[in-house]
């Protein structure tokens, strides 16, 4: 790959992780590289116009006599699916509180642990990075921009929480796989922690988000939480 | 299974949809309009169509490009249906010059500036990858193009922006 080939090609996505070794060792075109993925986020952040509110048309009623049943949700790592009932979850638990049935403790934390259990895949130990091209997919330049460092990033999957994009991260720890997601749009006061059957973490206050940091037990989490704030900054 | 219950387990499943994706269907039809109003009567027809055409979507792990789709859909109807010309950037109609009269940021009003300025053809492909986050096999996919041709659009539509900035 020459340098005119790799600059179409990083102009074409700013992910594009081929060329390896012409850009390792061309001054030239790691300055472009740098160019192109500023520039793409700058391009990010001018598409984020304001979204006004949303005025639902009205639906008329279908016919439904030929339906039985909507499809099985399957209990997998399937993001929306997981969001859709994690918003279901939400909203009930919402209700009963309201309706002073009793009083319930529902917090983001639940939903942090909620969703990891909800996608064990996650936690599979890996050595294996994940490309620059699936972190961007899972880290959208709309919401955030995430530097590697020098963290080994063994999961990136775009998710939902509560009705938000979460990206999710899992990267290698001390003794195992630490959980990390980017939540742009649920602001917290103040660091709250999180105690899980087996694990343990905090979510962090970053600006009007917050992320999560969730590891083992037994995993020093303080550096890894230095690491990860130096490497987040919101685009939204 | 009653047909009230059907419907009413149909209807959260749309809401729980139109929750998650809404500002993103909002923000391709205004990219794609480039105007704030015309885009809330593109959302508001997707929507609609999205409602009635439901039950085809079977797994909802696709509901979003479904849902862009749509909105895709509606927007080239809207344009088809009332032959509108041309956007001119210099003689914008108010809710056009809304989309571009938003950021305190000046470096910022500009490169919005120069994407409103951008041919459809070089626009829709960036929006759906810098804003939506989509592979370029998956927009060529969406567009209906070859991937060559989507990276081609890309690699233009960047340089015509980083041309406009540097001006």
């Amino acid at each position: 790959m020459n340098c005119e080939e790799y600059r179409e090609a990083i102009a074409a996505d700013p992910a594009f992780d081929g060329g390896v070794s012409h850009v390792a060792g061309c001054s030239d075109c790691q300055a472009y590289q740098r160019e192109m993925q500023s520039l793409n986020l700058r391009i990010a952040k001018a598409m984020l116009v304001d979204v006004p509110e949303l005025k639902m048309p009205e639906l008329p009623d279908i016919d439904t006599s030929g339906v039985t049943s909507l499809p099985t949700p399957k209990r997998s790592m399937k993001p929306v699916w997981f969001a859709i009932a994690a918003t279901v979850v939400l909203a009930t638990s919402i209700s009963v509180r309201m309706s002073g049935v009793f009083e319930s403790d529902y917090s983001l934390a639940d939903d942090v642990l909620a969703h990891i259990d909800h996608e064990p895949g996650s936690l599979r130990a890996s050595n294996a990075a994940v490309s620059d091209d699936r972190l961007v997919r899972a880290v959208p330049a709309s919401l955030a921009t995430y530097e590697r460092g020098e963290s080994l990033i063994t999961y990136a999957q775009p998710c939902v929480i509560n009705g938000n994009s979460v990206p999710h991260l899992v990267i290698r720890g001390q003794y195992g796989p630490v959980t990390i997601l980017l939540m742009p749009d649920e602001k917290v006061a103040e660091a709250t922690p999180i105690e899980g059957a087996n694990v343990k973490g905090v979510i962090l206050p970053v600006g009007d988000g917050s992320i999560a940091i969730v590891g083992g037990r037994d995993e020093p989490l303080e550096a890894i939480k230095k690491n990860v704030l130096n490497s987040v900054t919101w685009t939204t | 299974m009653t047909s009230s219950s059907i419907q009413g387990e149909r209807r959260q499943r749309f809401d729980s949809l139109v929750s998650v994706f809404y500002q993103d269907m909002y923000r391709f039809a205004a990219w794609l309009s480039r105007d704030k109003a015309i885009a809330e009567d593109v959302v508001q027809e997707a929507l609609l169509r999205a409602w009635k055409s439901l039950d085809a979507l079977r797994d909802d792990d696709a509901a979003k490009p479904w849902l862009l789709t749509i909105v895709r859909r509606e927007n080239a109807r809207y344009f088809e249906k009332r032959r509108l010309e041309t956007v001119d950037i210099d003689n914008l109609s108010a809710s056009q010059a809304a989309l571009l009269a938003e950021s305190p940021n000046e470096e910022l009003d500009d490169l919005r500036t120069a994407i409103f300025g951008l041919d459809d053809d070089y626009r829709e492909p960036l929006v759906l990858q810098v804003l939506m986050g989509y592979s370029t096999s998956e927009i060529a996919e969406m567009m209906g193009l070859k991937q060559g041709a989507v990276l081609t659009r890309l690699h233009r539509a960047r340089h015509k922006l980083k041309d406009s900035v540097e001006q």
